[in-house]
């Protein structure tokens, strides 16, 4: 209700500065999914950045789809009114249009301190994780699993077996698939589907749960529910840090990076690149932001500050960064439709 | 048999006029509420994306639309009936007992009302999972050896949804069983029936409209069931509710969620058409004689 009432008045303020010209906002509304993700957000950078910059950090809860279709309402209109919004991979490429480009070498810290890959033309990476293979170290214990090809071996690595059906699923099992069935990390684009769709055969059958929520994946772990399961990263980490005996495995992990993009044409396009320039450059906020969300920043400063062992706990630890997918989103987003049909009849089936 | 009527207070009747005017508000609540939500989602089911049947169509076109659609059947079928033949025996003790065993009896049958769906399917979950008390159970008693699958199967949903759905079999079949004077019981008694023709030629045939009235209320709600079969089964147990739901929240596509609205609508009303000539209507629901 509160962040309503602010963004009308962002908007009277917009209408005003574009009549008078002379009024500059001093702030930038930011689009991101309620909860954890934006008060650790809040506490560790947009209240820094406040302090440091004099521009107030106006947080706007909202889910991706809706925060999108309204994104593409106000672009159709001609009145942004959100400077930053949440993006995932395909979306860069999907909703390229209505993005602005970010100069990735006219940002100091970005320059500086990002991680290869993590400013791409149409948004610059927020946290990431992966979608990780993650087993029970009780059930294997002397005899761990350690890739895509462990667990489709059902006889080796015997036990309930978990995969999602939420999410980006459409690509992200029939990836897996192949990486188990022998295909290179670099040669997995485009996909063969007729492929992986005949190895997701075999595995189907030994699914004992296939999990809706990042909620869901936690509890079935903790439960016993499977041995061995899919499981998104910071979720893992979660259960593994509250003692349930679990492990990921990052070999054939897909990085799954949530980014910040910003909308052409938003009221204050300066702000959203100042933000992201300070987000990428304060040594302070990464550390307890990272151990808060459970996902990395892909600064070289955040991660590095934590505990060596912790560090390996998440995505962009380097030894674990250079063992994951790297996802063509051009080719998933080209393809998408043809995916999703592919996977809801395969499923139902 | 003649009573007072509802719309007679002290004698006197309400004007067809009063009538219509006290029943307004309810007309007016399923006029916003449902009628004009439905239709212009059926609506859109025609309109996008071209005018047509194309929606429709892709739904023949596909078994596996059809697959869902019949499971869902099969799935409210097996849920009525289980839910008839337990239901029945809890009424027939609700009717012939009284004092503080009926009490006990009639909160045991309205206490699920007190707690939400989603508990109660949670409760399932925790009952079900692979180390949960009837995987222990099963162990212990030497069935299994090792925790078996129970949880995320058409069992599972199939018996969550006939806990759920058991107070709306219960009522109505109880609302028809009191209504039985116990003379005609002691009459065949006097007559030479025993208990068991008394049962079968009595007490059956007076309680049918209750029970078309329960199976009825069951079946519709179990075809459209959406929270239990979303948290205990699988995908490969999809119901259609789950599906239009996809469709809506995942992608996004709403003409072709509203064709299966559509669809499902169909149904419904075909099923209870069917049930309303087959039997009348007016006795069913009101359960009297």
């Amino acid at each position: 209700m509160k962040q309503t009432r602010k963004l009308t008045g962002i908007a009277l303020a917009l209408t005003v500065a574009t009549v008078g010209q002379a009024v500059r906002a001093d702030e930038i509304v930011i689009a991101t999914t309620g909860g954890l993700m934006r008060n650790m957000m809040e506490e560790y950078f947009y209240l820094p950045f406040a302090e440091a910059s004099g521009t107030e950090v106006i947080p706007f809860d909202i889910e991706v789809p809706d925060q999108w279709a309204r994104a593409e309402g106000m672009a159709r209109t001609g009145d942004v009114e959100f400077d930053i919004v949440t993006a995932t991979g395909p979306d860069l490429v999907g909703k390229a249009e209505i993005l602005e480009t970010i100069p990735c070498d006219d940002l100091a810290n970005v320059k500086e301190y990002a991680l290869p890959g993590a400013c791409q033309p149409k948004g610059i990476a927020r946290t990431t994780g992966g979608m990780v293979m993650t087993y029970n170290t009780d059930t294997f214990a002397g005899n761990e699993p350690r890739t895509w090809a462990d667990f489709w071996d059902t006889e080796k690595f015997p036990g309930p077996r978990g995969l999602p059906d939420t999410g980006d699923r459409d690509w992200w099992l029939p990836t897996v698939a192949l990486l188990a069935d022998g295909v290179a990390k670099e040669d997995l684009y485009p996909l063969d589907l007729d492929r992986a769709y005949a190895k997701l055969d075999e595995i189907k059958p030994h699914i004992a749960v296939w999990w809706k929520t990042g909620n869901q994946v936690q509890q079935i772990m903790r439960d016993n529910e499977v041995a061995i399961t899919m499981s998104y990263s910071g979720r893992a980490l979660k259960v593994i840090q509250d003692g349930s005996p679990f492990a990921m495995a990052w070999d054939g992990a897909i990085r799954d990076t949530g980014y910040l993009a910003v909308l052409k044409n938003s009221p204050n396009t300066e702000g959203a690149m100042k933000f992201i320039d300070f987000f990428y450059g304060s040594a302070e906020g990464h550390p307890g932001f990272i151990q808060a969300v459970g996902y990395a920043t892909s600064s070289t400063i955040g991660l590095s500050q934590l505990p060596e062992e912790e560090q390996k706990l998440y995505a962009t630890y380097p030894a674990n960064y250079e063992l994951l997918v790297d996802p063509d989103f051009e080719w998933i987003g080209a393809h998408r439709d043809e995916l999703r049909e592919r996977w809801t009849n395969w499923l139902l089936q | 048999m003649t009573r007072p009527g509802f719309f007679q207070p002290n004698g006197r009747q309400l004007s067809s006029a009063g009538i219509l005017l006290l029943m307004a508000p309810f007309f007016m609540l399923i006029g916003f509420a449902f009628l004009y939500p439905l239709l212009s989602l059926l609506s859109l089911s025609v309109t996008e994306p071209e005018p047509g049947l194309s929606n429709y169509v892709r739904i023949l076109d596909n078994p596996l639309y059809f697959k869902v659609l019949l499971r869902t059947l099969w799935i409210a079928v097996l849920v009525s009936v289980l839910a008839l033949l337990m239901a029945f025996p809890v009424a027939m003790a609700m009717v012939s007992s009284s004092g503080p065993m009926a009490v006990f009896i009639t909160a045991f049958v309205l206490l699920p009302f007190w707690s939400s769906v989603l508990v109660r399917t949670a409760a399932w979950a925790v009952l079900l999972q692979r180390n949960g008390i009837v995987n222990d159970l099963l162990q212990v008693v030497g069935i299994t050896s090792e925790p078996i699958r129970l949880l995320y199967t058409q069992g599972a949903v199939v018996v969550a949804m006939t806990h759920v759905l058991l107070p709306f079999m219960v009522l109505p079949i109880y609302g028809a069983l009191r209504n039985i004077p116990s003379d005609y019981d002691r009459a065949a008694a006097i007559c030479g029936a025993g208990p068991l023709r008394r049962f079968a030629e009595v007490t059956v045939p007076l309680a049918l409209p209750g029970v078309l009235g329960g199976v009825i209320l069951v079946f519709l709600t179990a075809l459209g069931y959406f929270i239990t079969p979303a948290l205990l089964g699988s995908p490969k147990e999809m119901m259609i509710a789950t599906l239009i739901s996809q469709q809506l929240r995942e992608f996004l596509d709403w003409p072709f969620a509203a064709a299966l609205v559509g669809v499902l609508t169909l149904f419904v009303t075909a099923i209870t058409l069917v049930f309303s000539k087959v039997f009348r209507f007016d006795r069913m629901l009101g359960g009297q004689l």
